[in-house]
């Protein structure tokens, strides 16, 4: 534990941050910031000077032109997480807007829309329910005239009027509906099963948190991979820790080969959680490594023995009321470990003694800023903790921690910060000197030392683009310069640095840094695709980088670094860098030359490999096979048509009364012959005074069915009368309602099987094309029997969502008088119906039993909506709440 | 339009910059002066008021890629530091720095001086607070230079006065340089910051010319005025001049002791440790079982086998004297819930057996007395050390033995 004798020299001083802020796309070149003398003396009594930056350092080179899938792509499609251009408003007051530099604009209304549309049961679920059940308007419309002139017309399901509703909100094309519009207006009152503020409040408090998370998700602080080395000595097997699984919430830990291409050895150990993995950190103690695990609500502790082969067991998990934004496993003390909660507080929990709380304040240290992220993490002594928020660090110790603490680094002048800067990710460097920290923010990259609080032993400008979240050293032999890896989730990048000193000298940053290839880049050496395909895989690898690990592997003189990075989607990336020895004075770079656009050198045959292709493109081609067998068969509960309902009115509906009313051409001609005598007003009523213009009764165009009765009734005000007469005939109706249903339940089962021999997929499916009009599926997949809305069903059948039990509502529209009823071509009748028995039963080719069938409609919608994939449209972020 | 034409011209700009990090980044120097030269165009045509206009780009990058660029020369790269001391009047400083740096780290130190006077006498305006501290830095640079010369000018003077010759001009020109060097290093070192350097630099001036009493100011000044940081070279700087100049034993403890409270795993704690048990007070005798206690604390001490024997050493005094028991049960007290796994876990006795026999003799003595003789540790330990015959382990295993009722009071 020495102490540089000398340090370079540096200002100190107190206080906010200076006024000069914003980022400095390359600050970090061409600065050696200060000199000092050391080193071994050139020439005598000549004093020999180094710098603080541009040292030499070690020479690594990447031995492979992109990184290589070390895993196969997991079973299951990957959701990707919401995209800017799903959220943000597009158009021309955007292109606007973003010329002007101002905040970007949410789309507010688009999503409203996306969320009646995606989640109509939760905004109109009962209630359309509740009319479901109580209203039969029959087939037809109800004809409803305001007052002169203004005619509405009701569809008779109310389900087909919610259908409606995210055209009227979000429609683009408002100007074309006019009338529309006043129909929202009428029943946007009672048509809401949460009330419509309520709902865009909690909608833009979610769109805006998606949208922050956009913009920086600070959830992945720490990534979620980790390596656990190889016992020294042992075998050449380490193991990954990774999460996996469609909803990242299935822990893995997969042995590891380290050969050329680190290779997976057997099938790894796994464990279900019960949340999504957020973080997974890594420390061996006394020869095994603890493997603490966060998500949001909960975290939890592994113990991994070192010996290769032994299972990992789980020791312990906490949950927490407010999410978990920090773990970290104590280097020191086996099964200890450091958690922080978004509420500011801090724990030191051992799987001993429990937990024990060593701080609760909500509010951040040094100055105030609004961010809830907390991390913790430990220090040279193993009863001291750091903790951070973003205005800087401090250190407590766990055995007083009100009483003992210093600050160690300040977002200030003290550290020479920029306004605007913030603490994005602190790290304990023990393993490459036992009192080092790493400190990034969104600009600079600080170690410190603790026995030198707030002065920065080293501080460098990354210039990366998006703030690095996850970080992971390597640290070097005695002597040697220390390997410290940058990584940033949204933009992919990896960064390695270098760094010496510390003990003996003072700490140099060695070398200049050198960009390590993302996950992105190796998209330009794969074969092209075809452009579907293409799309998909770009979406697949541009997926944000979820964690990083690396690892140094010595075999004799020759040495290597592995680098791993685990994406969004699950796929965990390795890149091979060689250690060059000697640096030359002007090699040939390789890289240079495989740079050219075009090229792909990963696909060319080495002159060594008698196979013709190396190991990596090998690689890739399993990957790529695997990942095309995952993604391009969506399972075949999730096929489902695009339906548009555009046919829900027909043209000569939506057109409005031939001309004014008379009573409004009257007010025309006095208003036009007030203005020409300039006369004024007073009385706004026609000149022979009229009674006001009451609502007539609703015209009845159909049959006289329930509903159509019952708001008949009510709308003249009689409805009391109606409800006695109902209920005294109801009993025996129900009666009847029933039999009625058994019966057709009965026959629908002898059609069912009938039908789906002779319904060929590929029929349906052209006759979709036909129907849907190409237009968007405003449809939920999950609940398809939205479809019969046209169709109104009977009285007293089941609730939307468990639509197989009764075949009943496309009974109605089946009959071929319904569908005649509704002006469809006879020879279209029969394709139209087979199609709906479809729709009714699930896809016909495996002939299932009712009641697997029953589960197969009923998905959520949440994986639903992986068929998406199978079509070009973006999948629409879910706002669910 | 001219509107689109900015737009445009901006974006190529940003694709140019984009595609020259990008090479920089992958060490592609000659790629990235390509893509410079073309970048140098938009100096001319940019007219922005942008904070870090591409002048500076072009400073910070070109010199960068001339620091690695295979065919550049230090020739090549000075004349491009002229062009870019006149490109911005605000960064002139900052760029004679960098280029003063560069020069030293290549070793032309008399082109470095050269440079850092120049840049001393540059005037322009009145100076922001960044320009102040600039113009400070290049004075303290300059002095150190010239440090650098007195102390070569000393030596001749020394080696000469060893032949017996006196030569005068010589003796005036470093007594010149001991000014130049003594004014500029004495301003900045009056500032907040690290100064280590210039501090060292400037005490030896004063030392070598007897001016104590100034240096003992300097040094005070630089540990404890509270502006500074807390920085433990100070303290050290201090320790080592009252040392040399011989200064009681109760001083040097007391500025120990300083030492001792802002890093107490600091490598003087051993001297600290050892000074305090020569002592004859029995505080100094605490004092110094809380400094080994406290340094052993630290991660870093670990496997430090002459602090374990401070330890060990001073453990087995107390025990074997009976006396000031409660002094160890008292600094046990607060590590008896983690020391066992931090220091006498099984997995660390086989380590420290393998690796290094002394220290798992002087950590076993410990562990032993600290824990009883049914510690992992120690059980392991001397079970090793019997079974290899080593006498000191059979006597170590008998004096816990002994001791045993120890740990029972200790841990009591």
């Amino acid at each position: 534990m020495e102490f540089p004798a000398v340090l370079f020299p540096s200002y100190f001083g107190a206080g906010p941050p200076r006024e000069d802020g914003g980022p400095a796309p390359v600050a970090g070149w061409g600065e050696h910031g200060q000199v000092l003398e050391g080193g071994p003396c050139r020439r005598q009594a000549q004093p020999a000077f180094v710098p603080r930056r541009g040292a030499t350092g070690e020479r690594w080179e990447a031995s492979d032109a992109a990184a290589v899938p070390v895993l196969l792509p997991s079973a299951g499609c990957w959701i990707p997480s919401p995209a800017p251009q799903d959220i943000l408003y597009r158009g021309g007051l955007c292109k606007k807007l973003r010329a002007s530099k101002s905040r970007a604009t949410l789309d507010f209304a688009r999503q409203l829309g996306h969320f009646f549309v995606d989640h109509p049961e939760d905004a109109f679920g009962s209630l359309g329910q509740l009319l479901h059940k109580n209203f039969y308007l029959g087939n037809s419309m109800l004809k409803v005239t305001l007052c002169p002139g203004i005619t509405v017309l009701f569809p008779t399901h109310p389900l087909a009027i919610l259908n409606l509703c995210p055209l009227l909100l979000g429609c683009p094309r408002q100007h074309l509906a006019s009338r529309l519009r006043w129909f929202s207006h009428l029943c946007r009152d009672w048509l809401f099963e949460v009330p419509l503020g309520l709902l865009a409040d909690c909608l833009h408090e979610e769109l805006m948190q998606q949208w922050s998370n956009l913009l920086f998700d600070d959830s992945l602080t720490g990534g979620a991979l980790a390596w656990l080395p190889p016992e020294d000595g042992g075998t050449p097997v380490g193991r990954l820790v990774y999460p996996g699984g469609k909803a990242m919430n299935h822990l893995y830990f997969q042995d590891m080969v380290l050969e050329e291409l680190p290779r997976a050895r057997g099938s790894p150990a796994q464990f279900e959680l019960s949340g999504r993995v957020r973080q997974v950190a890594a420390a061996r103690v006394d020869g095994e490594d603890f493997v603490g695990v966060r998500s949001d609500y909960h975290c939890g502790v592994w113990r991994v023995p070192g010996r290769t082969g032994a299972t990992p067991t789980p020791l312990q998990v906490i949950r927490t009321d407010v999410p978990a934004s920090c773990l970290t496993v104590s280097p020191h003390l086996p099964g200890e470990l450091s958690v922080c909660t978004q509420s500011g507080t801090i724990y030191l929990w051992s799987v001993e003694t429990g937990l024990q709380q060593l701080r609760h304040d909500p509010q951040t240290m040094f100055f105030r800023d609004h961010s809830p992220w907390r991390w913790s993490d430990f220090t040279a002594h193993p009863r001291v903790l750091s903790c951070a928020d973003r205005t800087g660090l401090q250190c407590l110790d766990a055995r007083a921690p009100k009483k003992c603490h210093f600050d160690l680094f300040k977002v200030g002048e003290e550290a020479g910060c920029q306004q605007g800067e913030r603490v994005v990710l602190p790290m304990y460097l023990g393993r490459a000197h036992p009192s080092q920290y790493l400190v990034t923010t969104q600009f600079s990259v600080y170690v410190l030392d603790e026995r030198l609080p707030l002065v920065p032993v080293l501080k460098w400008a990354h210039m990366m683009k998006a703030p690095p979240l996850f970080a992971h050293l390597m640290p070097g032999n005695p002597g040697r310069s220390h390997q410290v890896l940058l990584g940033a989730s949204r933009t992919q990048e990896l960064l390695l640095l270098q760094y010496r000193g510390g003990s003996r000298s003072a700490c140099q940053l060695a070398g200049t840094p050198q960009k390590l290839q993302s996950i992105m880049g190796c998209l330009q050496h794969l074969p092209t695709q075809l452009p579907h395909r293409q799309h998909l895989l770009q979406q697949r690898l541009a997926a944000p980088a979820a964690g990083l690990a690396a690892t140094l592997q010595e075999d004799g003189p020759h040495k290597s670094m592995l680098v791993f990075q685990l994406s969004e989607a699950g796929d965990v990336f390795c890149q091979r860098l060689t250690h060059k020895a000697a640096q030359p004075p002007a090699p040939p770079s390789r890289d240079e030359a495989t740079l050219a656009p075009g090229s792909s050198p990963l696909f060319e045959a080495p002159a060594s490999s008698p196979q013709g292709l190396g190991a990596a493109a090998l690689r890739y081609r399993r990957w790529l096979r695997a990942l095309s067998r995952t993604c391009r068969e969506p399972p075949q509960h999730t096929w489902h048509p695009s339906l548009s309902q555009r046919r829900l009115f027909t043209r000569r509906d939506l057109e409005g009364p031939a001309g004014p009313s008379s009573l409004q051409r009257q007010m025309h001609q006095r208003l036009r012959q007030a203005m020409q005598e300039g006369s004024r007003i007073q009385h706004w009523e026609p000149l022979a005074i009229q009674p006001p213009p009451l609502p007539q009764t609703p015209e009845l165009v159909g049959g006289p069915d329930p509903l159509s009765a019952r708001l008949t009734a009510a709308w003249a005000g009689d409805w009391e009368q109606w409800w006695e007469e109902r209920t005294s005939f109801s009993v025996a109706q129900r009666q009847r309602a029933l039999r009625e249903r058994r019966r057709r339940q009965k026959r629908a089962r002898g059609r069912r099987s009938l039908s789906a021999s002779f319904t060929s997929s590929l029929t349906y499916q052209s006759e979709l094309s036909e129907l849907s009009d190409a237009g968007p599926p405003l449809l939920s997949p999950g609940h398809p029997l939205i479809l019969s809305q046209e169709g109104s069903p009977p009285a007293g059948s089941p609730a939307v969502c468990s639509p197989p039990a009764s075949p009943a509502p496309d009974e109605a529209l089946l009959s071929s008088q319904s569908l005649r009823c509704r002006g469809i071509p006879k020879e279209r009748r029969k394709t139209l119906r087979d199609y709906l028995s479809v729709w009714a039963e699930g896809p016909p080719e495996p002939p299932e039993p009712p009641g697997s069938q029953a589960s197969q409609l009923c998905i959520p919608s949440s994986q639903s909506q992986l068929s998406s994939a199978s079509q070009p449209r973006r999948k629409r972020p879910r706002m669910g709440f | 339009s001219s509107h689109e034409h900015k737009l445009n011209f901006r974006q190529s700009k940003e694709a140019c910059l984009s595609y020259i990090q990008d090479a920089l980044l992958q060490k592609q120097w000659k790629r990235a002066a390509e893509f410079l030269t073309c970048y140098v165009e938009s100096l001319e045509k940019d007219y922005s008021r942008e904070q870090i206009g591409p002048s500076e780009m072009i400073w910070r990058i070109g010199t960068e890629i001339l620091w690695h660029h295979s065919q550049s020369s230090m020739k090549e790269f000075n004349c491009f530091m002229e062009q870019m001391k006149t490109l911005g009047v605000k960064r002139y400083l900052k760029v004679c720095l960098e280029h003063v740096f560069h020069l030293l780290c290549n070793g032309q130190i008399d082109e470095a001086y050269q440079n850092l006077s120049l840049a001393e006498s540059w005037r322009f305006g009145e100076q922001t607070a960044i320009q102040d501290k600039e113009m400070k830095l290049i004075e303290a640079y300059r002095g150190l230079l010239d440090y650098y010369s007195w102390s070569k000018q000393k030596n001749i003077l020394l080696e000469h006065s060893e032949d017996g010759f006196s030569d005068l001009a010589v003796e005036q020109e470093m007594h010149s340089y001991f000014r130049k060097a003594a004014v500029s290093l004495k301003e900045i070192i009056k500032i907040p910051g690290v100064w280590d350097i210039f501090v060292k630099c400037y005490v030896d001036l004063l030392e070598f010319y007897g001016d104590h009493n100034e240096a003992r100011q300097v040094l005070n000044e630089y540990a404890y005025n509270s502006k500074f940081p807390a920085n433990p070279n100070a303290h050290v700087y201090l320790y080592q001049f009252l040392k040399r100049q011989g200064e009681s034993k109760k001083s040097l403890i007391s500025a120990l002791k300083i030492l001792h409270d802002i890093v107490p795993s600091h490598e003087l704690m051993i001297d600290f440790n050892t000074m305090l048990q020569k002592s004859k007070k029995r505080k100094k005798h605490l004092l110094g079982l809380e400094v080994i206690f406290a340094a052993l604390d630290y991660a870093g001490w670990k496997e430090n086998a002459k602090a374990w024997s401070c330890l060990a050493r001073q453990v087995k005094q107390i025990v074997t004297s009976e006396k000031h028991l409660d002094w160890i049960k008292q600094e046990w007290n607060s590590r008896k819930d983690w020391w066992p796994a931090f220091h006498f876990s099984r997995f660390l006795a086989k380590r420290n057996w393998q690796e290094n026999e002394s220290l798992s003799y002087e950590k076993a003595l410990v562990a032993g007395i600290l824990l009883g003789k049914d510690c992992k540790y120690f059980k392991y330990v001397s079970h090793q050390g019997c079974k290899a015959q080593l006498k000191r382990f059979r006597m170590l295993k008998k004096f816990v033995n002994r001791h045993n009722p120890v740990y029972l009071r200790i841990s009591g």
